[in-house]
């Protein structure tokens, strides 16, 4: 059977079947005990989980008998972050837990066909939580309606949620390398090469925008607590029904990304195809409704109609980039620029380079907070040389802010990352030197010092070729030193913790 | 910057040292039952630390040391490299080797006397080799040894420029070395004990570092580690050599 995974907020009303079908999934997978491998929470905790943090949000208490310790081994806290296996882990995670709740809906008399809505923010008007997940009741007016949590607390952290689309964006889908690189250059769309990696230190284009800034924003804190909202931080972010639909877009966008096959093609190495078991690590494990687990790896998730899926709307998300765009700002003629094929202007390299890096860490608390690249005199004028000379070599650099080793304890925060701003200026009037916007998705754990991280934190890569490439061209790249400027979403409390190591800018080229 | 190619070229060096040159592990011998029962019998440790002995005894350590840390840091220095800007990464990684070393020279003194008053205390080796097992088994399984394997694995940020870069690369050198003398040490001691056979012990203890650095950090608990993720590398690339796809791929031609 062929399973259409559809747009939640053009399904008809606010309670279309899909969703009503949905919900009363959910409830059925809610009823049965954590130990079950087909319960909710069960299916939560594969993502990940935080016994202590659970407790505090109510999801388990001392009653709750716990599964094995095998069948925790086998299946809990499996989900991948800041790896090249965040798409293919995460589409199988989704199909499986679709499978269950199908499972769930066909026992009480719901279609056999039932697949799982998207939430595509993105499309004009339906960056608003859909409505089925923001009412505590059931279209009846009765309560207990299972979509609903209390611990979504939205942007604002004032329970209105949805994603200010300014916010959000999309330049992932230009990136024509899947996977990238952890030295300080493109991290790619789909992640940096890492064995089995649950929650790793550098996070993937796609990953880091949008997935990473709708779990902040849609999660956000519990102000009073301090306690995250379920979708702000990996351990409890599968508790959230709203998570799946965020996930089922994000799958979305993988299939979208996919249908470029000229330039936009999934991995050959044999460790992703064959997954982390090539490398002597972690399965990837779902149980199945029948009783049975599935195993699988990112090779056969590649081919999403050999699945049995497909979205209803594959369109291309953003306009596609033209390679020679960039040539024409750097000055080569329009043939020239019209003559550039495929991807080449952009992805002209893989050597990366340090350029510079600020001498202090920054600690992030309240307001702004900043802080001073230093750069390499000879590394500047390596990356001006470049530009320079674009128009003849067609292969110019790219540049990457990095911020390295970012800590703290609340996985809701998120920040706007301006580069070069002049002194004084306010940063809403200046969009064109946003580097990109971060949210701290894992950072907590990150931040663990016997964590799977060694208490490093995570490192978030920012494209800013367009910035440099624009005071290259107003010859302002001649400076010792650019200022980057960090700006919160909202005031970060002191008891977060948040700090960033080191800011620093790589070139990638030849 | 090529990171593991030169590093894997100082271990191999460093082995054939040790096999191939008569003299390479001929330090260890110092601290044979022989020797030491010699010296004691002389009533006196003289001979044992003698200036020719000591010096002898600094170059077998770290040409051990050579062939077999080198492998381990293979990580870090590529993240001081990949950290660094280029000018300053062959500085970094002296610098970084510097107090990497110097942690691990010190700690040879403490191991290599251990072992020398283990020689006197317990004349059997076989009492000897026993007891320094089940010390290091208590040591594989401990929370403490999980500590300091979990911190071998911190990449911390770097200054780039100045003494700050400088002391920076230093300073990630010797905490490095710390954790890695407190995860290793136990078994380091094993070669130091037996009273033949050194270079195979070396080897042994070697490759069993080598694969219990590929397993990722985890919480610190009373735990058997074992050769695990080694291992299942070893099957995984096996069955990968011998599958019938990758022969039908043509690939085994």
């Amino acid at each position: 059977m062929q399973y259409t995974r559809k747009n939640v907020w053009e399904l008809g009303n606010d309670w279309a079947d899909p969703l009503l079908w949905y919900a009363r999934g959910v409830a059925a997978m809610s009823t049965r005990a954590l130990a079950e491998p087909t319960s909710w929470r069960f299916y939560g905790a594969i993502h990940g989980i935080d016994q202590p943090l659970w407790q505090q949000l109510g999801y388990l208490s001392s009653t709750d008998q716990m599964p094995s310790d095998a069948v925790i081994r086998r299946f809990w806290s499996q989900c991948q972050h800041g790896s090249w296996y965040f798409l293919p882990w995460h589409r199988g995670f989704v199909l499986a837990f679709e499978a269950n709740v199908r499972d769930a809906v066909v026992k009480l008399g719901g279609p056999a066909d039932w697949a799982l809505p998207y939430w595509n923010y993105f499309k004009p008007n339906q960056f608003q939580l859909p409505r089925a997940f923001a009412s505590p009741d059931w279209p009846d007016g009765q309560g207990n309606n299972p979509l609903f949590v209390q611990q979504r607390y939205g942007p604002n952290s004032d329970g209105n949620v949805f994603v200010p689309v300014n916010m959000v964006n999309l330049n992932a889908m230009n990136d024509p390398d899947f996977t990238g690189v952890a030295s300080g250059g493109s991290p790619g769309f789909g992640g940096v090469d890492t064995g089995f990696e649950h929650g790793g230190q550098v996070h993937g284009g796609i990953e880091t925008q949008p997935h990473d800034w709708v779990h902040g924003l849609v999660g956000g804190g519990d102000p009073q607590s301090q306690l995250p909202g379920l979708m702000s931080d990996p351990d409890t972010a599968g508790l959230d029904p709203i998570f799946w639909l965020h996930h089922a877009n994000i799958d979305r966008l993988w299939a979208v990304w996919r249908q470029n096959p000229s330039t936009d093609v999934d991995p050959t190495d044999l460790n992703w195809i064959k997954g982390p078991a090539n490398i002597g690590e972690r399965i990837f494990s779902m149980p199945m409704p029948d009783g049975t687990s599935w195993d699988y790896t990112p090779g056969d998730m590649v081919n999403l109609a050999s699945l049995g899926y497909q979205y209803d709307d594959v369109s291309p998300a953003v306009p596609v980039t033209q390679p020679g765009d960039r040539l024409l700002r750097l000055g080569a003629s329009a043939a020239a620029a019209r003559s550039v094929k495929g991807a080449s202007a952009v992805a002209s390299g893989k050597r990366v380079e340090l350029v510079g890096a600020s001498r202090e860490p920054v600690r992030i608390k309240n307001g702004e907070a900043g802080t001073s690249v230093q750069l390499d005199a000879g590394m500047r004028r390596k990356v001006s040389a470049s530009l320079t000379a674009a128009p003849e070599t067609a292969a110019p650099d790219r540049v990457f802010l990095n911020l390295e080793n970012v800590r703290g304890l609340a996985d809701s925060t998120a920040f706007h990352v301006y580069v070069g701003l002049p002194q004084g200026a306010a940063p809403a009037d200046h969009p064109e030197r946003l580097a990109g916007s971060i949210a701290l998705f894992g950072v907590r754990k990150a931040s663990r010092v016997d964590g799977e991280h060694a208490g490093q934190g995570l490192t978030f890569v920012l494209d800013i070729t367009n910035i440099v490439d624009s005071l290259h061209l107003a010859n302002a790249l001649d400076t010792d030193s650019l200022d980057v400027r960090i700006v919160p979403l909202k005031p970060v409390p002191e008891a977060a913790q948040i700090s960033i190591g080191r800011v620093s800018i790589f070139r990638q080229g030849r | 910057m090529h990171v593991r190619a030169p590093l894997v070229l100082i271990s191999a060096a460093a082995w054939m040292a040790l096999v191939i040159e008569p003299g390479g592990a001929a330090f260890l011998a110092h601290c044979s039952p022989e020797m030491l029962a010699r010296a004691a019998l002389s009533l006196s440790l003289k001979r044992a630390v003698a200036p020719e002995r000591i010096a002898s005894l600094c170059s077998g350590w770290g040409l051990m040391l050579a062939a077999m840390m080198a492998p381990l840091v293979v990580a870090p220095v590529r993240h001081l490299c990949d950290r660094s800007v280029p000018r300053r990464r062959t500085r970094a990684i002296v610098l970084f080797g510097s107090g990497y070393v110097a942690v691990w020279m010190a700690a040879g003194v403490m191991l290599l006397a251990l072992a020398i008053a283990a020689r006197l205390i317990v004349y059997e080796s076989y009492a000897m080799v026993s007891v320094g097992t089940l010390i290091a088994l208590i040591w594989q399984f401990s929370p403490v040894k999980q500590r300091c394997l979990n911190r071998c694995h911190a990449r911390t940020e770097l200054a780039a420029f100045g003494l700050a870069a400088d002391l920076d690369a230093l300073r990630f050198g010797l905490t490095l070395g710390v954790w890695c003398v407190g995860s290793c040490w136990a078994l380091m001691l094993l070669p130091l004990l037996v009273s033949g056979g050194h270079v195979a012990a070396m080897a042994a203890v070697a490759l069993w570092l080598l694969a219990e650095r590929l397993d990722r950090p985890m919480r610190p608990r009373w735990h058997v580690r074992g050769l695990g993720k080694a291992a299942r590398l070893v099957i995984a690339q096996m069955q990968d050599f011998f599958s019938p796809r990758r022969f039908a791929r043509g690939e085994g031609c």
